[in-house]
């Protein structure tokens, strides 16, 4: 710990000379990024461009896909999550995800949003009072708080991920990583979603990936641009928008990126 | 022309309908080879020698049921282990073994039986249950004295485990396949919340894969109910309800297999005989019939479960 500065405190998430590699290729190149906290960044890039390999070695996912290579350190409040003496399970809590399709569980709607609540066995009052908790935060207590009981599976695929959100609310992350959370859903879902997004982002790190330009616009505070495995720009959403001091970031967001 | 469009118009009906011509043409000719003699109140009953059935539909029901109990619960287990836990070669191996398990012949099992697992666990199993598990209902012996016979191996718990080795092959297959078409992402999310791979598998994965489950069951308990020769050859043949698991009972498949020699020949009685097969014989397939009718409605049911739809 000593060798490494101390980070601001407002640093979450640190992920310093990231490179993962599959067989002989590379994925993520020497990628250098920090999160902060109360803060929604909005990972951009075209298909490809590694993306989604990098916010899923933020919480060790990408354990679960053979063959994959990390190099370099993801420091979680200052602790490298790839330390050998961290358990992946612990970092996973503190890091909640999202995925591109909505992935409820066969079960109840309580049941979903309680399912990290009942693995490490919590007593029944604090999980009812967390799902209720979480239910709110993802904006869709008021429409499921009449049937709880209900099979998730039975509500429509917009509410469906704000349940998955709910989901991963629930056990209290810091975190919350989104894998394109909206590529499956129509205008008006996308809207929800984003409006929830939008109110998260004052109590947790939030860390969109996205394909969508006009979504990254409407909700992040800051754009990170990746391409072909390498950070290309970083900096608040505004400034990478009206003035992108890479022409590859002005070709994309403009949509001339060929 | 004209005729031959009308035709291509047909055709499919014609096809289509095969398999409802063909239900309604074995229950319509057995009934009729049947003379619905029997079908009064004793054929419901246990007098054998008034040609009742309820031995044999006892018989059936206690080998088919324990069989597809520990068919399910084994291959449960299997299909778990290969989607889940088995490293990738392994499973490559093992996969297509229990494939192959599922097409061979009946009679290999009935021979396999006969000679080699009968001898086996007469003298090194039921031999040794009978004697210190004999305070378990069903596994003390009839007399002290029988157990030169019960190491001889063939009756009802060998009919039991030569069933479960045959339709475990088709029950791992079934779940394992409902095991593997659970979503990588669904998966994903599990893990992501902190789960490990044996909280997603029990919570996740197997609700999941429920239709797969029961549909696995429901084929299973078809099988096992309906299977003939190699059960003929290990249940030591019997026209009586067994006293215990060594003891010889019959299936009403066993029994129509056994008899139909004698039926066939000489024996004054036979015309008798062979009306009272048919019978059996409608009976079991009203039963199979009723199992897969309550396999499609558990399915649907769990689909509506599940999905809420």
């Amino acid at each position: 710990m000593s060798a490494i500065p101390a980070a601001p405190s407002d640093v979450v998430v640190a992920v310093q000379d990231l490179t993962v590699t599959a067989a002989a290729k590379t994925l993520i190149d020497h990628l250098s990024l920090d999160f902060h906290a109360r803060s929604l960044t909005a990972v951009v890039g075209p298909s490809g461009c590694g993306k989604t390999t990098f916010v899923r070695t933020l919480n060790r996912m990408t354990e679960l896909t053979r063959g994959l290579n990390v190099e370099g350190a993801v420091r979680y409040l200052g602790q490298n999550i790839y330390d050998p003496s961290v358990n992946p399970v612990v970092v996973r809590r503190r890091m909640g995800m999202v995925f591109q399709r909505p992935t409820v569980f066969p079960m109840s709607i309580f049941e979903n949003a309680a399912f990290g609540l009942r693995i490490v066995g919590a007593p029944e009052e604090e999980v009812d009072a967390a799902v209720t908790e979480a239910l709110q935060r993802a904006g869709l207590w008021e429409e499921v708080k009449e049937e709880l009981d209900r099979p998730a599976l039975s509500l429509s695929g917009g509410q469906q991920q704000r349940l998955c959100i709910a989901r991963a609310l629930a056990v209290r992350p810091r975190v919350l990583l989104l894998d394109e959370p909206t590529s499956a859903l129509d205008p008006a879902a996308t809207q929800r979603v984003e409006a929830t997004l939008q109110g998260l982002k004052e109590e947790i790190v939030l860390v969109l990936v996205t394909h969508n330009v006009g979504q990254a616009a409407r909700i992040s505070d800051r754009i990170a641009f990746l391409h072909s495995g390498k950070l290309v720009e970083v900096g608040p959403t505004a400034d990478i928008l009206e003035r992108p001091r890479v022409k590859l970031t002005e070709q994309f967001i403009t949509g001339r990126y060929a | 022309m004209v005729h031959q469009r009308r035709w291509l118009v047909w055709w499919p009906f014609a096809f289509a309908l095969i398999p409802l011509a063909l239900t309604l043409a074995i229950v319509f000719t057995l009934l009729r080879a049947s003379d619905l003699q029997d079908f009064g109140w004793s054929f419901w009953g246990l007098d054998v020698s008034n040609y009742g059935i309820l031995v044999y539909v006892t018989g059936s029901f206690l080998t088919a049921v324990p069989a597809l109990l520990f068919a399910m619960v084994i291959g449960l287990g299997i299909a778990i282990a290969s989607t889940t836990y088995l490293p990738r070669f392994l499973a490559a191996v093992l996969d297509p073994v229990v494939d192959l398990l599922a097409g061979i012949p009946s009679i290999v099992y009935g021979i396999w039986g006969y000679f080699i697992v009968a001898p086996f666990f007469g003298k090194n199993v039921f031999t040794w249950t009978a004697i210190h598990l004999a305070w378990i209902p069903g596994f003390k012996p009839t007399h002290d004295s029988s157990l030169p016979l019960i190491a001889t191996g063939d009756g009802l718990a060998l009919a039991i485990i030569i069933l479960t080795l045959m339709i475990l092959p088709i029950t791992t297959l079934l779940m394992r396949d409902a095991l593997q078409a659970v979503p990588r992402d669904l998966w994903e999310s599990g893990l992501a919340l902190g789960a490990t791979r044996w909280e997603v598998t029990r919570r996740v994965a197997v609700p999941h894969a429920k239709r797969g489950v029961w549909g696995a069951a429901f084929l299973g308990f078809g099988r096992a109910i309906g299977e003939t020769v190699a059960v003929f050859m290990v249940i030591d043949q019997a026209s009586k309800l067994p006293t215990n698991v060594y003891d010889g009972t019959s299936t009403m498949a066993s029994l129509i297999i056994g008899s139909i020699d004698s039926a066939m020949e000489l024996n004054p009685s036979g015309v008798t005989e062979l009306h009272f097969l048919c019978e059996l014989a409608i009976v079991l397939l009203l039963i199979t019939l009723a199992v897969n009718v309550a396999g499609r409605w558990m399915i649907r049911r769990t689909y509506t479960e599940v999905a809420g739809l």
